[in-house]
Formats: C-alpha cells, sequence, structure tokens
C-alpha cells in the first residue's frame, strides 16, 4: 500500500494523527525539491513524484473514512462502485424509515420544524455513534486482521454515507 | 446535467407511487440501494396466484430524478406481464427509453435489481405457500 509505505508505516488502520502528522513532515523535508536541485533529472522527478504521493497519501490517511476506503480499496473491496451490493435489507429498511418520517415532516407546515431539528440531531447522533464504532473496528482489525473485519468496516462506511446524506438533507431543508 | 423530457415526466407524475402489504403472500417486495448516492428504492408486485400475472405494481424512491423515473417506469412495464416475463427486462431498456446518460445508468441498474429482487421475494413466499398447502 503505497500511501503507507511513502510515510513509512505499516499497513494499519488506527494511526495516532499526531505521529503521521510529524512522520509527513519530516518525509517532506526529506523530499523537499531543494534538496534535489543539482541532482540529476530523474533523481529529481523521482523524488517530485514520491512528494505528490506523499501529499495524497496524508490527505487520505488523515481523515479515518478516506483511510477506511483506501484500505479497502487495496485488499480488493470495490468501493465507490454504485452498486448494491453488501448493503444489508436492515439498512435499507433502516435508511427507507428514516427517508419516510424525514418526507413526511417536510411536507407538513412550519409547525414541523422543531420535529426535522430533532431529526437532524438524531442523524448527528447516528454519525458520531458510527464513528465510535469505525474506532472500535480499527481496533479490531489491527489486533487481529481478516476478511470479516473488513466487511463490516465496509458495511459501516455504507451506513455511515446513508446517515451522512440525510443529515445533508435535513440540514439544507432547515436552513431554507 | 439536463434531464430528459421522460424523466422530468416520470419526476414531475410518478406512476404508481405506494405500498402493497408485504405480508401478503401475493405480494413480492425487493428493497434495493445505492448508498453512494443515498438511494433506497422499494419496488412490489402483486401477483394473481393462478395466472402467475402481475396485476399490479408500487414503488417509493428516495433518490435522483433519474432512480425516481427508473423505477416509475418499472412500475409500469411490469403491470401486466408474466413474473418469467417481468424477469427479462434489462436496465439497458430503461436507459433507452428514458435517455439517460451515463452517469446515470446505476439508477436504472438500481432498478433492476429492484425488480428481480421483488421477484425473488415473491417466489420465495409461493414456495413457502405450497409447502404448508
Amino acid at each position: 500500500m503505497d500511501y503507507y509505505r511513502v510515510l513509512g508505516i505499516d499497513p494499519k488502520l488506527q494511526l495516532n494523527l499526531n505521529e503521521l502528522q510529524q512522520l509527513f513532515y519530516g518525509r517532506s523535508r526529506e523530499l523537499h525539491p531543494d534538496r534535489f536541485a543539482r541532482a540529476e533529472a530523474s533523481v529529481r522527478e523521482a523524488a517530485l513524484n514520491e512528494s505528490s504521493l506523499l501529499n495524497d497519501a496524508y490527505r487520505a490517511l488523515k481523515d479515518p473514512v478516506q483511510r477506511a476506503e483506501y484500505f479497502l480499496k487495496n485488499r480488493g473491496f470495490d468501493i465507490g462502485e454504485q452498486g448494491t451490493k453488501d448493503v444489508p435489507p436492515q439498512l435499507l429498511e433502516e435508511v427507507f424509515e428514516l427517508n419516510m418520517a424525514l418526507e413526511e415532516l417536510k411536507s407538513g407546515d412550519d409547525s414541523a420544524r422543531p420535529q426535522l431539528a430533532t431529526a437532524r440531531d438524531q442523524f448527528a447522533a447516528l454519525l458520531a455513534q458510527s464513528d465510535v464504532e469505525l474506532g472500535q473496528l480499527f481496533e479490531a482489525h489491527d489486533g487481529q486482521p481478516g476478511e470479516a473485519v473488513l466487511k463490516q468496516i465496509r458495511g459501516l462506511l455504507n451506513r455511515r454515507r446513508y446517515i451522512q446524506n440525510l443529515l445533508r438533507d435535513v440540514h439544507g431543508y432547515l436552513s431554507n | 446535467m439536463a434531464y430528459s423530457e421522460k424523466v422530468v415526466d416520470h419526476y414531475n407524475n410518478p406512476r404508481n407511487v405506494g405500498s402493497m402489504d408485504k405480508n401478503d403472500p401475493n405480494v413480492g417486495t425487493g428493497m434495493v440501494g445505492a448508498p453512494e448516492c443515498g438511494d433506497v428504492m422499494k419496488l412490489q408486485i402483486k401477483v394473481d396466484p393462478v395466472s402467475g400475472i402481475i396485476e399490479d405494481a408500487k414503488f417509493k424512491t428516495f433518490g435522483c430524478g433519474s432512480a425516481i423515473a427508473s423505477s416509475s417506469l418499472a412500475t409500469e412495464w411490469l403491470k401486466g406481464k408474466t413474473v418469467d416475463q417481468a424477469m427479462e427486462i434489462k436496465n439497458t431498456e430503461i436507459v433507452n427509453e428514458l435517455a439517460l446518460p451515463p452517469v446515470k445508468v446505476h439508477c436504472s441498474v438500481l432498478a433492476e435489481d429492484a425488480i428481480k429482487a421483488a421477484i425473488t421475494d415473491y417466489k420465495k413466499k409461493a414456495v413457502a405457500e405450497s409447502v404448508h398447502a
């Protein structure tokens, strides 16, 4: 996994963000173009490529969701594919019901605003909760890596995406 | 991005929106979704157990205009078809009918998946029914 390699760390899901930042600064200095001003063109170019990879790596790895997506993609999961695969029926039911409730509130008059605000807080809480769960699954995977945990992470990311969309929806509606 | 006239028409006047009793043995329910876009689609068919013909179809979709139009169109096509004929409906036919652009092809895939899921659910129930009978 190139993102981990360029930062010189083992591919783990749990990362200490302070350490990550320090590593990023250190590697950035090592790869700084000034240090290669007198180097051969090929070496200079290699350093430049590495440096650009480093920037991508840091940007992705410091965000737990992006990190998990990168990790899963490298483990052969099709992330970003717009398909219906791997979405448990239970989650679809839940999201469907939440959408129904939201639609009903939106079709009501202004008196439904407090309920919408409650719904928004509820989605925000669900989102926060899924972030906690993501952290727990990261820990579980790093302790004992395996396909099963990765699948759970994949499922959680899907759920999180749905909740995020609902939250954005109700947010947008309330700020109108 | 501009939607085709047909998509706009289905979006503004969706056909067969609603739901049926999912516990009815003659009703098959398909629930599918695409988390990447936040879409959820529920499609139901009601089958005449004797003739195997789909007498009614309902849907409810939360998603973009193309997802709504795809499922709306699907319910129109389903009515009057036999279950086996319905199984033959391809997403490409939906793409052609609605003139969906490439970025929206996945919406038609979702609709095809929903049809298949609803039929599978119905068949599962029919088997369970015949075992009980």
